[in-house]
């Protein structure tokens, strides 16, 4: 059958009485498994959902799958989770392969978007299940529950139903019922998206201390960058079921690896260019006439003289005057904004393309209204060059 | 009418209805019930209490006759078992119907809508062409050699509760594809990732979630079938008559309109205790939570 040693642990804990035993084992052992998934493919009909998709994940790791909608995150983790079996690839946890086991034999806990508590049975029993499910003794997996809903802060809610408890309640608990079992890995799709703002930061620390807590190996689903960023360990970021890039939240933002990643992750200006000479440095042709020399480091993808190409720059990182660290240019404001930490300002360059700076200390510069022409240094640290059109 | 009065009618924002616009929704509703269930069945009550004077002497007769007793009771028991036929036969339609997709589960829904299209009558008549001694049935078991002389299938009460069966079918199986159609998908899911097997995630979760459904189509077959003619007159045994038969024969062959008013009183008695009892039970499955 090829089921590993793991296999048969999760098989012995279903059999009823030797139940306990397993899950007080588990419990020791209680850590992240590591998890492999390799060209994985998923086509529904001519779709092709996942395409070629390779993730080393390490045990104990939190890791974000972000992308625009359709791009496959939540069929990557329907195979992970046994829901979708894929058309080609290997899953595998703990260097078990899970690719074709069902899902009832993998022991995963997962969270849902939409909380999916039974509404027909009670918050203790609706934790229990899954240990009901294994075979535990009404007794030991009431006081189970009750154990993982005090860890999620909802002790003394076991009796009520869940239409009873607020959306960010009913998230905690069926945070409860996921890891009640002691699994090695969590799985989430969207968790977070049915709650407002408020409540999505809460819970965005309690899922951060929870796996701190139990060092369970985590894959979270999100279209929201900012969630990603300040939870994961590291991002895959997904477009058109293929990974864009794959990093710790740092490396993404600072230095994106394609033009995709560059637009989706953050605010990015974009200036198309022409590369005229590539050597010790890159020469590039901006549309107003000017060249500049930039860092052969900027070249993120290698440059090809005679190539269109791409220049960005995030907008925090323009500084307001002249300065020699970088190159000048000029922006003829058509809004200021002010957003609250920083001074918003919109313009446009000589040639028309649009570009944002967040200056911050927003005060001194309200002397700046629409119609100026102000000058700003892009510091040359902060050029980044792909090759390629902007969309 | 001022603007703003005008303005309550139209509430698909799911705004609280003002009382005039309740009333004037429900009014042409509540007229035709008034006059064409309510009048008439408290006319027929008053009857069989004041003709041919005030007295209860037409409930005595219903009561103290064993004969009388014995339809009753053979009513509410074809009832019963047409209901548990439906249940039985349904659920697993209703259940294929609610997770299948494309042009078989297509199919199966135009064969379970389409006899709806066709009167009982018509349907009936069928099963009586069906069940007669040289009819289809007898004459493949014959050509079996699974018997020799035919059975007498039309006229018995079996005939009666299949075709009831059948003609009541659908009424059970909408209700439960309906409460199955409302379980999200993701139930199913959690279930089986949280360790369920198929089964038992069948069991814990699915079935319990579709009780209100099950509910529903027993309470619609089971009371529909309580007052059944046309089936039980064409195809049941003259022996064994139900209580709308026997209704029927007081109104137009005995012309005793008192004693058939009384028939009617027992029944109604029953079937509003009845509908009470499941009504309860459907208020019990609300409270275990079917809002979310
Ligand atoms: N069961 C299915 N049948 C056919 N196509 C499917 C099915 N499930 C997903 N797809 C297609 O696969 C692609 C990826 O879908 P998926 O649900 O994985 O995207 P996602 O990244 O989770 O998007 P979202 O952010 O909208 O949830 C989409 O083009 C989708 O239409
Ligand atoms: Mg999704």
């Amino acid at each position: 059958m090829g089921l590993g040693a793991r296999g048969r642990r999760i098989e012995g804990k279903t059999e009823g009485k030797r139940g306990s035993v397993n899950i007080v084992s588990a419990r020791q052992s209680a850590s992240g498994a590591s998890i492999r998934i390799s060209r994985l493919e998923k086509r529904f009909g001519a779709v092709s959902a996942v395409d070629g998709v390779d993730i080393d994940i390490a045990a104990g790791e939190f890791i974000a799958l972000l992308g625009p909608s359709g791009s496959g995150k939540t069929t990557i983790l329907m195979s992970v989770a046994g829901f979708e079996f894929p058309t080609s690839g290997t899953i595998h946890v703990d260097s078990e392969d899970l690719t074709y086991v069902p899902s009832n034999r993998r022991n995963l806990g997962m969270v849902f978007q939409n909380y999916t508590l039974f509404p027909h049975m009670s918050i203790l029993d609706n934790v229990a299940f899954p240990l009901k499910m294994r075979g535990l003794r009404t007794a030991e997996r009431h006081a189970r529950a009750e154990a993982a809903l005090a860890t999620v802060r909802l002790a003394g809610y076991g009796h009520r139903r869940p239409n009873e408890l607020s959306g960010g309640q009913q998230q905690r608990v069926a945070l409860a019922r996921a890891i009640v079992y002691q699994p090695r890995v969590l799985l989430m799709d969207e968790p977070l998206s049915a709650l407002d703002k408020n409540l999505r930061e809460d819970m965005q620390l309690e899922i951060k201390r929870l796996h701190a807590e139990l060092g369970i190996t985590v894959i979270f689903v999100t279209h929201d960058q900012s969630e990603a960023l300040t939870m994961a360990d590291r991002i895959a970021v997904l477009r058109d079921g293929k990974i864009q890039q794959i990093g710790p939240a740092r490396q993404l933002y600072e230095r994106p690896a394609n033009l995709f990643t560059a637009g989706f992750i953050g605010e990015m200006n974009f200036v198309d260019v022409r590369v005229e000479s590539v050597g010790d440095d890159v020469a590039v042709a901006l549309p107003w006439g000017e060249t500049w020399r930039l860092p052969a480091t900027a070249a993120v993808e290698p440059a090809v003289a005679g190539e269109a190409a791409v220049l960005a720059v995030r907008p925090e990182r323009l500084q307001l005057g002249v300065s020699p660290a970088g190159q000048v240019i000029a922006v003829t404001l058509s809004d200021v904004v002010y957003a609250g930490a920083a001074l918003l300002l919109i313009g446009h360059l000589p040639d028309g393309t649009e570009m944002r700076a967040r200056i911050p200390g927003a005060s001194q510069l309200s002397s700046l209204v629409p119609g100026d022409v102000a000058s700003f240094t892009i510091p040359t640290e902060a050029m980044l060059l792909y090759r390629g059109k902007r969309r | 009418m001022t603007e703003a009065g005008r303005s309550h009618f139209w509430h698909s924002d799911g705004r609280r209805l003002s009382g005039l616009s309740t009333l004037l929704l429900l009014l042409p509703f509540f007229t035709i019930i008034a006059f064409v269930f309510v009048y008439p069945i408290l006319q027929l009550l008053v009857i069989s209490i004041l003709e041919p004077h005030p007295t209860l002497d037409n409930y005595a007769r219903v009561v103290e006759n064993p004969v009388h007793m014995r339809v009753l009771m053979r009513t509410l028991w074809t009832a019963m078992l047409v209901t548990a036929l439906s249940v039985v036969l349904g659920f697993p339609v209703a259940y294929y119907m609610s997770r299948a997709k494309g042009t078989v589960a297509a199919l199966v829904a135009v064969c379970v809508i389409l006899p709806l299209w066709s009167s009982v009558l018509v349907r009936t008549a069928a099963w009586s062409f069906l069940f007669q001694r040289n009819g289809l049935i007898n004459s493949a078991l014959m050509s079996l050699g699974l018997t020799s002389q035919p059975f007498k299938l039309l006229y018995t009460q079996s005939a009666v509760v299949i075709a009831m069966t059948h003609v009541l079918l659908p009424f059970m199986i909408l209700p439960i594809y309906g409460a199955l159609r409302s379980i999200p998908n993701d139930y199913g899911r959690a279930a089986a990732v949280l360790g369920a097997t198929r089964l038992r995630t069948f069991l814990e979760v699915i079935l319990p979630l579709s009780l209100p459904g099950v509910v529903s189509g027993s309470l619609l077959v089971f009371l529909t079938a309580l007052g059944f003619f046309i089936t039980p007159a064409l195809l049941g045994s003259p022996q064994e008559m139900m209580i709308s038969t026997l209704v029927s024969k007081q109104i137009r062959e005995v012309l005793d309109w008192p004693f058939a008013a009384a028939l009617v009183g027992v029944l109604t008695v029953f079937v509003t205790l009845l509908a009470i009892i499941f009504s309860k039970m459907l208020r019990f499955d609300r409270l275990m939570g079917n809002a979310s």
